[in-house]
């Protein structure tokens, strides 16, 4: 209630007005009343020497003249009192700790949150381990990597891993796919969604339970497929423009667990002689998909691209985008080469070590590496498709 | 969409007059401010800025496809979705041929074939779509001067004897591919530019660019300050262009790369960061004798023009006069190998079962599952 005038979220003009009309407070304000305030602010000869002054060139003066004369009307006094009501409103029930719309709770809520959140699995268990898992909901994850190790794999992967049904140990899912390189391929994705729906299948024979048959009827190539949302954004402003509209396309399709931006180093790395601005939005991207990621309890995957660094005597791979965008993202993998192994290394993760593991792209899509003396053993005896895997390797 | 003028977003007429006094007149400006810079340029309260900013992103955001009516898209037009290269293992392996609506690389050392890969598939992009063509024209952007008419029509008649049996047909062929010949950097950039009416008005269904790089690297010396970055953005810039084009008329883009030699000051290059298909020599069947420099062989242009370009193909000399062709990026095939000779009627395949570098398709299932 003591909030200062100048700091609400009114029109710049409006204001201007009421500080120089001498309201100091928000309560003022509120008391005042409509009527009041339309008549108090019509302006007072010291205000109107200080705006001729300030605006300089006569047409301006002309303008901005015709709309002070009028001074507020009712109407606008009004809209301005119901922005500063709310505005207090939302202080009160801040201060005074209201659940539901503050951010506050405790360790112990947040540790029985997460561990009631699923992961979304990649069909590498040993990426999924050294995840804890598989991919975080409400985190930002990123990958990095040499061009052609299997990002863009490992995200088609991703989008169709997080709509496995609850009975086979997934998220029931969907997914938006925000593609900015063009390098989305619908048959890959038909070639992976097939394995996909072959697996589950297998487990159910297997198994022969109720709601695994039934969730089989609804988990088709079809299906997977018509829940993935695809957006090809040309440059940056499309991009910019996506983000901001993103929020309510979530609210509307609330299924939505997983969002991909494919190539978000391409729309940026060419055309930007102001390093500035550059770093400004994606901080400001970076913030918004945090937002996303906490409110719709969706994981945000990234991909980077890799740049060389000039050095004194070498020039090293590092990742795109400058050492500030390395601070957006929660979670950092980078996928590189080593002779012809491709290798996954965490490199960045609140809760995990850091740790390398080599990893395959087959025809069925991201898979482990298979160790050399493994037996054809028949189908494991497990309902989750992470713990099968691991059996086997195990054996 | 980035240079969508603020009026046809549907903003009101004095709104745009007075962002336009702050030189704010397209989208990308509009989108680009943040909040409190919006709210003083506008004049309106925070709750009105938000709704501003819906309704500019509403006018430039791209348009929701689900994957599912992606593919019902290219079932109905199968054929539309790659132009096949008449090798039959490589179309194979590559799901039908070159991709349409992205860009494919041709990458070799000299002299092994990079031009009449491109001659070929100049010629099989105007064959009908009965005949695994695309019935269409071909831009072909020239640098090096190495194109030779003649031996287009060489190829057409020794390809295709069958269908090419007139002068009429030869002689239609030739009129539908349009050369240019550009030697500046700049100028290739404007070319590309230009090309979108061309497109249209010459029903044109396959970009050819040989070579990019011999143009790049006349003018770009990256041992000199600040001309790293200034390649980078050219080549980005010709990149999103080039993308562009591919993915809004669905045609196939094909451009060619030189090889250029990375060397090390030390022991630990990154050579582990680098993709095994680009380093050309860790293939098999590279010509021995070579040493192994303190370096390793790549693809030129650096790495950012690795990730623009969404297929690789890498043509090497294996023991003349066979040569391989090698399949090194690609989102739907795995890294797999091709020996082929270069005779009068192009490329012709030597050996019928390609190499793949991973194990075989059963092995995997019984393991997988």
């Amino acid at each position: 209630m003591q909030r200062d005038v100048g700091s609400l979220p009114l029109a710049p003009a409006l204001r201007a007005r009421l500080v120089a009309a001498g309201f100091q407070t928000a309560q003022e304000v509120l008391e005042t009343g409509p009527c009041g305030l339309s008549k108090d602010s019509l302006l007072s000869p010291e205000f109107w020497l200080q705006c001729t002054t300030a605006l300089g060139s006569f047409e301006n003066l002309i303008v901005s003249s015709r709309n002070i004369e009028i001074g507020i009307s009712k109407e606008e006094a009004l809209e301005a009192l119901q922005v500063v009501r709310q505005e207090c409103h939302s202080d009160a029930t801040r201060t005074a700790g209201a659940p539901g719309t503050s951010r506050k709770c405790t360790a112990l809520e947040l540790l029985e949150q997460e561990q009631a959140q699923g992961f979304i699995i990649t069909f590498c268990s040993a990426l999924d381990n050294v995840l804890g898992g598989g991919v975080q909901l409400t985190k930002i994850t990123e990958i990095c990597g040499a061009p052609g190790v299997g990002k863009t794999q490992l995200c088609m992967q991703l989008a169709v891993d997080v709509q496995i049904p609850e009975c086979f140990g997934g998220l029931a899912g969907e997914a938006v796919f925000i593609d900015t390189e063009g390098s989305f391929m619908v048959d890959r994705v038909v070639d992976i969604a097939a394995a996909c729906v072959q697996h589950c299948q297998l487990i159910a024979e297997a198994h022969q339970e109720e709601d695994h048959l039934k969730a089989l009827e609804t988990f088709s190539l079809e299906s997977i497929l018509s829940h993935i949302y695809y957006f090809r954004c040309r440059d940056y402003t499309e991009l910019l423009a996506e983000v901001y509209l993103l929020p309510d396309f979530l609210s509307e399709h609330s299924k939505v667990r997983l969002v991909v931006i494919d190539g978000i180093a391409f729309p940026f790395r060419h055309d930007f002689e102001d390093l500035s601005l550059r770093t400004r939005l994606l901080n400001g991207l970076a913030q918004q998909l945090i937002i996303i990621a906490n409110d719709h309890k969706a994981a945000v995957v990234l991909t980077n691209q890799m740049t060389t660094r000039i050095g004194q005597s070498q020039s090293t791979l590092v990742p795109a985008l400058g050492e500030s965008w390395g601070h957006a993202a929660t979670v950092r993998l980078i996928f590189h080469w080593d002779n012809n192994q491709r290798l996954a290394t965490l490199y960045k993760s609140p809760s995990q070590k850091e740790s390398t593991i080599p990893y395959h792209i087959t025809p069925h899509g991201f898979r482990d590496v298979q160790p050399p003396a493994v037996t054809q053993n028949p189908e494991g005896t497990e309902m989750n498709p992470r713990k099968r895997l691991r059996r086997e390797e195990e054996k | 969409m980035a240079a969508k003028k603020l009026r046809r977003a549907r903003l009101s007429q004095e709104l745009c007059e007075r962002l336009s006094r702050h030189q704010i007149t397209t989208c990308q400006d509009f989108l680009c401010l943040s909040l409190l810079d919006l709210m003083k340029v506008t004049g309106q309260s925070y709750g009105n800025v938000q709704k501003l900013l819906c309704k500019v992103s509403l006018a430039c955001a791209p348009k929701m496809q689900t994957a599912y009516e992606m593919k019902v898209r290219r079932a109905v037009n199968p054929s539309s979705a790659f132009l096949s290269t008449s090798l039959h293992g490589l179309d194979k392996v590559l799901h039908g041929g070159v991709p349409c609506g992205s860009l494919t690389e041709i990458t070799s050392p000299p002299g092994c074939g990079k031009t009449q890969f491109c001659i070929m598939m100049s010629v099989l992009a105007t064959l009908p779509i009965s005949m695994g063509g695309l019935n269409g024209a071909v831009i072909y952007i020239d640098t090096e001067s190495a194109f030779s008419a003649e031996r287009l029509v060489e190829i057409a008649g020794n390809r295709f004897p069958a269908y090419f049996d007139s002068d009429e047909k030869l002689f239609s062929m030739t009129c539908s591919v349009y050369l240019y010949r550009e030697l500046t950097c700049g100028s290739v950039l404007k070319r590309i530019k230009s090309l979108e009416e061309e497109i249209i008005s010459k029903k044109v269904k396959l970009i050819i660019i040989d070579s990019v790089a011999s143009v790049v690297r006349k003018e770009f010396d990256t041992k000199l300050q600040g001309n790293l970055t200034e390649r980078s953005n050219f080549l980005a810039r010709g990149a999103s262009l080039l993308k562009y084009l591919a993915e809004e008329f669905s045609i196939p883009v094909i451009l060619t790369n030189q090889i250029t030699t990375r060397l090390s000051n030390g022991p630990a290059i990154q050579a582990d960061l680098v993709s095994p298909a680009d380093d050309l020599s860790l293939s098999e069947g590279a010509s021995g004798g070579r040493k192994r420099e303190s370096g390793c062989v790549t693809a030129a242009l650096g790495n950012t023009w690795s990730h623009s370009v969404n297929t690789r193909l890498i043509l090497q000399y294996h023991d003349l006069p066979t040569r391989q062709i090698r399949v090194a990026k690609s989102p739907v095939a795995p890294f797999s190998t091709f020996f082929y000779t270069i005779e009068k009627s192009g490329f012709v395949l030597q050996d019928a079962a390609p190499k793949t570098t991973l194990p075989t398709k059963t092995a995997l299932l019984g393991q997988v599952l």
